[in-house]
């Protein structure tokens, strides 16, 4: 066997130049399939947090009709039992009552249909915590001209001001990024554009009749903290639901879409408004990790609690089927593309090894003619087929792995236009990789099947070799 | 003692439009340490006779029994092992591994007889120092001039004390130097170890220096003389 190892060795650099450019071709397949799957998943990943940790939670508890019909005919009554039951459930985080509706907002002239999340403004800080979300800087045509007219700034920092006109941002990081300054300008002139741009803004009390609009919603409206819109809508079992709310704060959500039509305000107000005393429409349960075996255990855990029946527990999948399926075929999609990159990769393979038998064939024919049994001779040029594509597979893993590593742990946050692209599409401009999982050693399996496919081709012209017209060459 | 009859050999070849007798009715004895010459014009069947000998294609017709097995009978595996233990092959172009070293392609015979690595190297060492390579153990077919690959062929053909050695025109890409080295070379292996060579040549050099000279035409043997070496 050590043998057979070191003859397959050696051919294997008999063509040096040949060998290097085949396992490079592996290499670049595996190190590129490793890094795009990564990505794909990590960002996969990040939306699903995102989606969790802002809205569905891991899994939510509701009436069974809720679902397919989000009324709050379908709602049921909070009581603190239930609750307790629920976190005493393993793995499980913490439980959060939401009331959710749909209703329509009006300021002025201007109208939109909405949808309500009524929360509990201090327990909902171990959920979605929307007091992080708060838009704590705008930049405004106002704050651009201000800071033009105060003369403090220099012109490049200036521009690079305008280019971020109309966004805001809920924190200090967010917008140093944005502006991407270099360290000097960003100490020296941060403080003066925070000056132009920081807003004021507020968060719900306990018993607060107020709301929370969303960015986009807020700016389509065009009401700020201090204004008040009107909510209509429809309450429990038909009531009409009609008042006014004065606007306490702002929040920026990361999905765009979320942030062109919330409005949040307390669960108490809720009640009042839609004329719903006592009831909710889903607790949100948040569990320790987002893994879909955890899920599942805790959602059987969690059903077999309640003792309402018409009230089931649903997993954040079932909630989102639409995202799930969107995840689902965009993931399907990268499968293709890596699959049209090993099969482009395959036959790079394949070409070194009809060249290998081409020109081995005279060398099988005398090995074997000198006493070679032809299976170890099969073994031998196995060896060297696993040899070639295990030099590229480890060399693609081992790059691959800083770059996963630090880009999981620092993602790549998108800015300017692609940021806004993908904003618009939906998705947040952040792009982490995912951490080392089956994706990372599916690749060893694929190229184990790539070669064992290009192998077949040798092993059947050994196993049909005929010493004679071998030797002839 | 016979090591090699061959009786009423015939090989046909049907795969052309015209039927070819490559070997027609070839009946031969080989005794133990003969150093023979089968010669011929191209195209009379030296090649196919070594090949049938061999064991490296099959008659259509007639025996080759080789220390009392009949090639015909024996299975592809099994012939390939009768071959490894009792056939030595020195091909034209010498064929060794070109990625093992003199050491280890003579070694590689014995590898396949599964010797010990003791056994292997004691071996190999003994006979490529006999065909005087006794300082170039370690180098490669491509660090070698081509008279030294044929020596390296020689003793791996050697290697496994096979009952014959079979060498199909070993001298044709050897200079002259070379070629008279050579068979000083298989002489001496010839009397020292009694070993039996068969060679197809067309070198007259060779020739002189064979005990038998077997003359082949159109497939048949046309004479079978015995001479003196000079």
């Amino acid at each position: 066997m050590k043998e057979e190892f070191k003859i397959a060795w050696r051919n294997l650099w008999r063509n040096r130049r040949r060998t290097l450019i085949t396992s490079a071709s592996v290499f670049f397949a595996v190190f590129f399939a490793v890094i795009m799957r990564s990505y794909q998943l990590g960002s996969y990943d990040h939306m699903i947090n995102n989606f969790i940790e802002s809205f569905t939670g891991s899994l939510q508890v509701q009436h069974e009709k809720y679902q397919d019909n989000p009324l709050l005919d379908y709602s049921f009554d909070y009581t603190d039992s239930t609750e307790a039951a629920i976190l005493g459930v393993e793995d499980v985080v913490s439980v959060t009552p939401h009331l959710e509706s749909f209703t329509l907002v009006s300021s002025g002239t201007l109208t939109k249909g909405v949808a309500v999340i009524a929360i509990d403004p201090v327990r909902e800080k171990n959920f979605s915590d929307p007091e992080t979300k708060l838009v704590k800087y705008r930049i405004t045509e106002d704050a651009v001209k201000g800071l033009n007219d105060s003369g403090t700034v220099p012109e490049d920092v200036l521009e690079k001001v305008k280019g971020n006109l109309g966004r805001a941002y809920s924190s200090l990081a967010r917008l140093e990024l944005e502006l991407d300054l270099d360290n000097d300008d960003g100490e020296r002139f941060i403080p003066e554009i925070l000056k132009w741009t920081e807003v004021p803004n507020g968060y719900l009390a306990q018993d607060d009749d107020g709301i929370l609009v969303s960015d986009r919603l807020a700016s389509y409206l065009k009401v700020g903290v201090g204004d008040s819109v009107i909510l209509m809508g429809q309450g429990y079992h038909g009531v009409s639901a009609n008042g006014i709310f004065p606007v306490r704060g702002i929040i920026k959500m990361p999905s765009p879409d979320i942030d062109n039509k919330l409005i949040i305000m307390t669960i108490p107000a809720a009640q009042k408004f839609f004329d719903a005393e006592g009831k909710i429409t889903s607790l949100v349960v948040n569990l320790t990790d987002q893994s879909n075996r955890l899920i599942k255990t805790a959602k059987s855990r969690i059903n077999l609690l309640l003792k309402d029946k018409s009230i089931t527990a649903r997993t954040w999948y079932e909630l989102n089927p639409i995202l799930y399926q969107q995840i689902q075929g965009d993931s399907q999609s990268g499968v293709a593309m890596l699959g049209i990159l090993y099969f482009i990769i395959f036959f790079g393979i394949f070409g070194t090894v009809l060249m290998m038998v081409s020109e081995r064939k005279r060398e099988f024919g005398v090995l074997v003619a000198i006493g070679m049994q032809r299976n170890k001779l099969k073994r031998i040029v196995t060896t060297e087929m696993m040899l070639l594509g295990a030099i590229g597979l480890v060399f693609g893993l081992l790059a691959s792995v800083p770059l996963i590593m630090y880009f999981h742990y620092f993602p790549i946050i998108l800015k300017g236009d692609l940021a806004n692209m993908m904003e618009d599409w939906g998705w947040d401009a952040v792009m982490p990789t995912a951490w080392f999982g089956p994706y990372f050693y599916w690749q060893a399996v694929v190229v184990g099947l790539m070669v064992v496919l290009a192998t077949i081709y040798p092993l059947r012209k050994i196993g049909r070799l005929k010493e004679i017209e071998a030797l002839k060459g | 003692m016979k090591v090699l009859e061959l009786t009423h050999v015939n090989k046909i070849y049907n795969s052309t439009e015209v039927k070819v007798h490559a070997v027609n009715e070839v009946t031969l004895d080989f005794m133990e340490a003969e150093f023979t010459c089968i010669v011929g014009p191209s195209g009379s069947g030296k090649t196919t006779l070594l090949n049938l000998i061999g064991g490296l294609d099959m008659p259509t017709s007639g025996e080759i029994v080789i220390g009392g097995t009949n090639l015909s009978k024996l299975k592809s595996s099994q012939l390939i092992d009768f071959r490894l233990n009792n056939i030595g092959f020195v091909f034209q172009s010498y064929n060794l591994i070109p990625v093992l070293t003199s050491l280890e392609n003579v070694e590689f015979i014995l590898l396949l007889q599964k010797k010990t690595k003791a056994e292997r190297q004691q071996r190999a060492i003994e006979l490529l120092t006999q065909v005087g390579l006794g300082d170039k153990l370690h180098k490669r077919p491509g660090e070698l001039s081509g008279g030294e690959q044929q020596r390296v062929a020689v003793a791996r053909a050697l290697a496994s004390r096979p009952r014959f050695i079979l060498a199909d025109e070993p001298t044709a890409n050897l200079d002259t130097k070379s070629t008279e080295n050579l068979l000083e070379i298989m002489e001496k292996l010839n009397h020292e170890e009694s070993m039996t060579f068969i060679f197809s040549t067309h070198d007259a050099r060779v020739v002189n220096k064979a005990h038998r000279v077997i003359t082949i035409e159109d497939g048949g043997v046309k004479s079978d003389l015995v001479q003196q070496p000079h």
